[in-house]
């Protein structure tokens, strides 16, 4: 039971909202719902709106635990949240990710309306993957629907959601990475200019995006009153039908990027890959870890070594259509314990927002009990110049343990960096490998691959 | 004080309160005034766009109802055309 002397920590990125906050106390996640929220918290139990979004796997689930909390005289509630185990930030998602995320959305809007109350916040951070599935985490986002009023979020919809989509689809798939640096949606003028003159005659992009653009632009400096404007509920209807026809007519193929075919260009042979997977599984068996993180994980063949184990994994991958492909295999599936995220390691997810403290980096996310670096370490070592000594670093930053692979110059993989510059690495040879993470990490097991000079090696930190 | 005003303070006020008052947080995030303008304007279109999509459906389920009725009473599948 929590008690009043007990230290508690505001999460850095709930301060928007007046309706309550999310706090931690003793290592748990917990959820103030503050007074003025009382009367919508209320309806959202009582009309069966909580119990139908639960049974359909759309919203997180909670238990209410006693009003104790930092301002116990503006608290009606205390909520204790069913745990996130991987907290996933828009800019991570791969395509299909990101409209999965975005029709959830809209179907609980949707849902929301048939109960009396509607969506009043649609930030894209408020979608989380639990089991394999998007999920709404932010229960206090719904307020009683007042019939005429328009949808105040749905300018935040536009920005969180279509906007990033119809990049990713109508232009690069790499525009993704806008929300970075927009934490509050990519602002829908610079989308219309970026997005190609054509879609100007697709119906839902001309009126979602471009004239919503110049909408803002004409009205920025004239004031309206929201309760001047009526929008009837089949109005608002057919505005979330709409955006739920856009988003289902954006797609993307995953096809042509480097690493999508990395497995097929590959000098590997059947009985290598086999093996391979074997001694990871072996490892994996013998460490036993409560989660993992595959780094440079590509479509997830070697996460999947871990999840089908029952291990919650996260496969990361700077390829957009190798972690595109490795979701939809999970969704294929139905793999619950497998999360693929598009993360870049040589500029990992940085802490960004508010004072630094509203998007945690990929570190402060950690640390994850197992690191699975396969066929990573010549990469960052030769196409990014990283020091061994930096890279045993960085993965003593984020594990307790690790299953790294050390590649030789003779493997045909790092003649192909080499290819194209020159051998500035004399230090990459495997007893510099074993001599620097030795210095971060106990070097506990090494099994060489049949049929190549590669090695796999089994570590665990040194104390800090 | 004039009439009007002794009304408005009389019943008025209190009637903003109870429609208002419970909604202290209003405006916590900015909907945006172009973004009003634009659903009140594409709502009026879209709505009535999506009350003949409605109305479509339904004389579809209607009538798809009424021919696979007549096509599944011994059991079968309907035929797709």
């Amino acid at each position: 039971m929590m008690g009043p002397s007990r230290k508690t920590t505001r999460e850095g990125g709930s301060f928007r909202d007046p309706c309550g906050f999310v706090f931690w106390r003793d290592g748990v996640v917990y959820r103030q719902v503050a007074l003025i929220y009382q009367q919508h918290y209320d309806h959202l139990m009582s009309s069966g709106l909580y119990k139908a979004l639960v049974e359909a796997g759309l919203l997180i689930t909670h238990t209410e635990v006693g009003s104790e909390s930092v301002s116990a005289e503006s608290t009606y509630k205390c909520l204790k949240p069913e745990p996130v185990p991987f907290i996933s930030y828009p800019y991570e998602w791969s395509f299909s990710q990101y409209r999965d995320a975005a029709l959830t959305t809209l179907r609980i809007q949707k849902m929301a309306l048939d109960h009396g109350m509607v969506l009043k916040d649609c930030s894209a951070y408020n979608v989380q993957f639990v089991n394999g599935k998007p999920v709404f985490i932010d229960t206090l986002s719904f307020e009683k629907y007042v019939e005429g009023e328009p949808w105040v979020a749905y300018r935040q919809y536009c920005q969180h959601f279509l906007a990033p989509l119809a990049l990713m689809s109508l232009k690069d798939i790499r525009l993704s990475q806008l929300m970075r640096v927009h934490l509050d949606g990519i602002p829908l003028d610079l989308v219309s200019e970026l997005l190609p003159f054509r879609t100007r005659f697709k119906f839902s992009i001309l009126s979602h995006i471009h004239l919503h653009a110049r909408s803002q632009q004409y009205f920025s400096d004239k004031r309206v009153r929201k309760n001047r404007h009526r929008v009837s509920r089949l109005a608002l209807l057919g505005i979330v039908d709409s955006l739920e026809s856009a988003v289902k007519g954006l797609a993307w193929q995953p096809k042509g990027t480097e690493w999508a075919e990395y497995y097929s260009d590959t000098n590997y042979s059947e009985e290598a890959f086999e093996e391979k997977k074997e001694v990871v599984r072996r490892f994996l068996e013998e460490i036993r870890p409560r989660d993992v993180w595959d780094l440079g994980g590509n479509t997830g063949i070697f996460s999947r070594v871990a999840s089908t184990q029952g291990i919650p994994t996260v496969s990361f991958d700077v390829d957009p259509a190798a972690v595109e492909k490795n979701y939809r295999e999970c969704r294929r599936n139905n793999e619950a314990k497998l999360l693929p995220l598009v993360m870049d390691l040589t500029n990992p997810s940085p802490d960004i927002g508010w004072q630094n403290e509203e998007r945690m980096s990929l570190i402060e996310r950690g640390p994850a009990d197992t690191v699975l670096a396969l066929a990573l370490v010549h990469h960052l070592a030769i196409s990014n110049n990283v020091p061994f000594s930096m890279i045993a670093c960085f993965l003593a930053s984020m594990c307790e343990s690790a299953i790294v692979e050390f590649i030789p110059k003779t493997d045909s993989q790092v003649q192909r960096l080499l290819a194209s510059r020159e051998d500035m690495f004399p230090d990459y040879h495997e007893a510099a490998f074993e001599r620097e993470f030795s210095q971060y990490f106990t070097l506990s097991k090494r099994v060489r691959l049949t049929g190549s000079e590669r090695t796999i090696h089994v570590m665990k930190r040194k104390p800090l | 004080m004039n009439k009007k005003a002794a009304v408005l303070g009389a019943y008025g006020l209190p009637a903003l309160v109870v429609l208002f008052g419970n909604q202290p947080f209003e405006g916590y995030l900015d909907a945006g005034s172009g973004s009003i303008i634009l659903q009140a304007v594409l709502g009026v279109l879209i709505g009535a766009l999506f009350a003949i999509k409605i109305f479509w459906h339904r004389i579809k389920a209607f009538f798809g109802a009424l021919f696979s009725r007549g096509q599944t009473r011994d059991g079968s599948e309907p035929e797709d055309n």
